[in-house]
């Protein structure tokens, strides 16, 4: 398989003039959906080209049609200016195209190396593989212990070892879908720097799918545009700006608030960090703030498996209608502090009190019944259930809201799942339809709807936006703001920056399982949050 | 559509099986379908069979939609058995009273049996799959040392004549009824298996327990988060579970007919229908109203294949034809779980 990759790479090597791959009117429909309509890409050796687009653009799709992992319904595919049909993943390998996926495809009880080889026919050489995991490392800066445990890895790091699975197979096209949204600022930049590398030194084609303006903006050499299955525009790098950018893809304008976050740029001026119209709603909110605080963590500590503390005495309080941003690089806690609000974890010390009262943490919905309502980090994981329908998703924390004597009317349940789909503009057929049949976006309104629905006191929003499109982003943003002017505390847990300097009041800073700093808002800048969360200023 | 196929090709592939080995195809087929509905009398022993087929399913639905694996509804059905008929006696009182007490001691004994595995299952963390499986051989044993003494099981001499191993058979007035119906003959449980499908169709679609349930099933860390304890509700998911295959003992203990040891609890009293029947909720996908046809589909096979036997037909051949007969019925639903599944994968990533 591999020499015929090399084979591949070296008969088309002639310059980067010539078209890689050729996308030919490719259209695909799923049931009544256009997921791509006619869409025509070319592919051109040393450049890297950024596909941007909102959730359900169909860049995704369009990706598997060149990766095998959906057949189109018409159009064609030319690899090196020669007609070929793509059936499944294993063609497209040995035509040399390789992906990166959004969700990782890597098996957390294996190591890297074994992780890197599987998948592979034949004998394993696990010497073998591990020498070609170092050399792939060092050779692209992509530093990784061989035998380390992938569960044990960062998101930052496991992505390396995708990269470099992706890299063993030696491809001349790599497609990379959403890298970085599980990576920390410096990690996208060290990833776009081996990027840079790959294509400027090996003349190898790169595609970066994405919705995040800046990222595009840095990293490609031309930009093709997606909006509901179309492509609206393509233009080269130099000759595009954000708000072009974002209004191509949108399709309309995007409020100036919120584009900032949701296109994660990283230019945000000082002044434009005021606090604004919201913060004076936000001042008479906090003049009625109790003296007891909505939530108290106090000197919290939750051992993992093998006894290493996930949480390591963590205190921690919140008040009514503040939003306290918990900052910090993945895998440092915050999915645990995230679980331990959400019932899921019990404590190994300390306590967690709500509105005064101490709330037996692990015990099934202990926290939901005292008013902690939680969008967790990842929805599949305890946020929805994607085989159950919209209407049962949004009433599974209370379900005797549409119940008497233990039994559910079904008309009941119909009209308050309507009224809720209605307020929070969840775009679905009804309320019988299966929670999958909806975007990521749906989904994840369908989360906010229910845990506000409950009137909580306290709000957990963990990662609120990941993989969010810009409509998106900014309706979960306004929403959250407009929660806490309502007198909800809101803990928002975010590896964004941008996000957390955008909506909180106060924002703590979490390092192996610990807090290691508290800052105002004033005193927080990208820098001095920065250096907290790699530890540099404890 | 897809199980017209499929029983076709069964269909084919055994008449070619038949013939090759020397028998007679179409006498098979005939004496299949005389068996199972046709001939007199017939279909009202296909619905004797189809009850207690009936009710090991829907033990079994409800312990699936909890999203746990009971596969030792053979155990639960056998233990369900003696408890009834050791309590039966035991009690003794007046005759339809009696069948009541009867069957209540069945669903308990088969609760409790599975209980045990329930138990390790959310106390020490033993997979269920594993559990309930291997206290099958355990309730087999014990119901063979039960059998062995009178105090406990045997029958009293003067009852068991020169039988070993065999319980006092149920007196007249305590089985139950089986009224004629257009010439046939059937226990009346098989109108409380059927009740009781519906009643768990709907429990499990309208109640707000049976939501949760679901809810478990489908994603146990969503619904910790929502306040249902896994523990709780596993563990009664998979009592009922077993309530339901004890149950199903108790009624062919008293609901005599077709080959279930003559109102007597018997070695090998069980006769697969425990595990026949957890294969007809894998047919119907685990869902309760489906169960009703697929109950009535397996317990045809089984009758029918009483009759197959008479053809001269090796009975081996009519063995191995009976399994190709259940594959026909099984490779649908699993061809229809596979689909649904990658479609919905599908559709998640895609709408990532």
């Amino acid at each position: 398989m591999i020499d015929a990759t090399t084979q591949l790479a070296g008969a088309g090597g002639s310059g980067p003039s010539v078209p890689v791959v050729e996308l030919i009117g490719i259209t695909k429909r799923f049931g009544g959906i256009v997921a791509c309509d006619q869409v025509d890409l070319t592919l051109y050796r040393s450049r890297i080209h950024g596909i941007l687009g909102e959730n359900g653009a169909g860049k995704s799709t369009l990706m598997k049609v060149l990766i095998g992992l959906v057949l189109p319904d018409a159009g064609s595919i030319r690899i090196d200016g020669r007609p070929c049909t793509i059936h499944d993943p294993l063609a497209a390998a040995e035509l040399g195209i390789a992906m990166v996926h959004q969700h990782f495809s890597l098996v957390d009880q294996l190591t890297v190396w074994e992780n890197v080889a599987l998948g592979e026919a034949g004998r394993l050489k696990s010497a073998g593989v591990r020498d070609r995991v170092a050399a792939i490392s060092r050779q692209y800066g992509l530093e990784v212990d061989p035998d380390a445990q992938v569960g044990s890895l960062t998101a930052g790091l496991r992505q390396r070892v995708e990269i470099i699975k992706c890299l063993r197979r030696d491809p001349h096209i790599l497609v990379f879908d959403e890298p970085t949204s599980v990576l920390t600022p410096e990690e996208s930049e060290q990833l776009f720097d081996t990027l840079r590398e790959v294509v400027a030194a090996e003349e190898r084609a790169v595609v970066l799918v994405s919705h995040k303006l800046d990222e595009v903006l840095h990293a490609t050499d031309e930009i093709t545009i997606m909006r509901q299955g179309r492509i609206v525009d393509r233009r080269p790098t130099q000759e595009a700006d954000v708000r072009s950018l974002a209004r191509a893809m949108v399709g309309r304008e995007v409020s100036l608030r919120s584009e900032r976050a949701a296109f994660g740029l990283a230019e945000i001026e000082e002044a434009d960090r005021e606090p604004d119209g919201g913060g004076e709603d936000r001042q008479s909110a906090e003049t009625t703030k109790s003296d007891e605080p909505a939530l108290r963590i106090e000197g919290v500590m939750v051992k993992g498996r093998g006894g290493a503390r996930l949480l390591d005495d963590i205190s921690l309080d919140l008040g009514a209608g503040e939003i306290v941003g918990v900052a910090g690089v993945e895998g440092n806690g915050q999915r645990t502090l995230g679980d331990l609000l959400s019932s899921l974890v019990p404590l190994d010390a300390g306590r967690v009190v709500v509105n005064g009262e101490g709330v037996s943490t692990g015990s099934p919905g202990a926290m939901a019944k005292a008013g902690v309502a939680v969008i967790p980090e990842d929805r599949h994981d305890s946020g929805v259930v994607l085989d159950m329908t919209v209407a049962e998703n949004l009433l599974m924390v209370d379900p005797h809201r549409a119940a008497r004597h233990g039994v559910m009317d079904k008309r009941t349940v119909t009209g308050i799942a309507q009224q809720m789909i209605d307020e929070f503009d969840i775009g679905c057929s009804g309320p019988d339809a299966p929670l999958w049949s909806l975007s990521g976006g749906n989904q994840q309104r369908v989360v906010l709807a229910r845990e506000l629905a409950a009137e909580p006191d306290v709000l957990v929003a963990a990662q609120p936006t990941r993989g969010l499109d810009v409509g998106a982003i900014e309706y979960m943003t306004d929403r959250l703001r407009q929660t806490a002017i309502g007198g909800v505390a809101v803990l928002l847990i975010s590896s964004e920056l941008e996000e957390i300097l955008e909506l909180a009041d106060r924002i703590v800073v979490m390092s192996r399982g610990r807090v290691v700093g508290e800052l105002s808002r004033a005193e927080a800048t990208l820098e001095t949050l920065g250096l907290l969360m790699g530890g540099s200023a404890a | 559509m897809l199980y017209a196929l499929s029983v076709a090709v069964a269909l084919a592939l055994s008449s070619v099986i038949v013939e090759a080995t020397g028998g007679d195809w179409w006498p098979v087929v005939e004496a299949l379908v005389d068996g199972s509905i046709k001939a007199p009398g017939r279909w009202g022993e296909t619905l004797g069979v189809a009850a207690p087929l009936l009710l090991v399913a829907l033990g079994t639905v409800i312990s699936a939609k909890a999203g746990l694996i009971n596969i030792g509804q053979e155990g639960q059905l056998l233990v369900g058995a003696a408890v009834a008929v050791y309590f039966s006696f035991l009690i003794g009182g007046p005759g339809p009273l009696n069948v009541v007490v009867l069957l209540l001691f069945g669903a308990l004994g088969g609760a409790v049996w599975a209980s045990l595995a329930g138990l390790l299952r959310f106390w020490r963390g033993v997979p269920e799959v594993l559990s309930t499986l291997l206290l099958v051989f355990v309730a087999t044993q014990a119901v063979g040392y039960g059998l062995k003494w009178q105090w406990l099981l045997l029958a009293d001499e003067a009852s068991r004549g020169n039988r070993n191993l065999v319980s006092e058979q149920l007196a007249t007035d305590n089985r139950i009824p089986r009224p004629d119906v257009f010439g046939n003959e059937f226990p009346v449980t098989a109108y409380v298996a059927l009740a009781l499908a519906l009643a768990v169709a709907y429990v499990l679609a309208r109640t707000v327990w049976g939501f949760r349930l679901r809810m478990l099933g489908h994603n146990p860390r969503a619904a910790q988060r929502s306040g249902v304890s896994s523990t709780t509700y596993g563990a009664t998911a998979l009592a009922i579970g077993g309530a339901f295959a004890g149950l199903a003992g108790a009624a062919m203990l008293a609901g005599g007919g077709f080959s279930f040891g003559n109102y007597r609890l018997v070695p090998g009293f069980s006769d697969n229908i425990g595990w026949t029947g957890l294969l007809v909720a894998l047919m119907a996908r685990e869902r309760a109203l489906p169960a009703v046809v697929a109950a009535f589909v397996f317990a045809g096979l089984r009758t029918g294949a009483g009759f197959v036997n008479s053809t001269g037909v090796e009975s081996r051949i009519t063995d191995v034809v009976q399994g190709l007969l259940v594959l026909a019925l099984l490779v649908p639903p699993a061809v229809i779980f596979l689909r649904d599944r990658r479609r919905a994968r599908a559709a998640a990533t895609e709408r990532v």
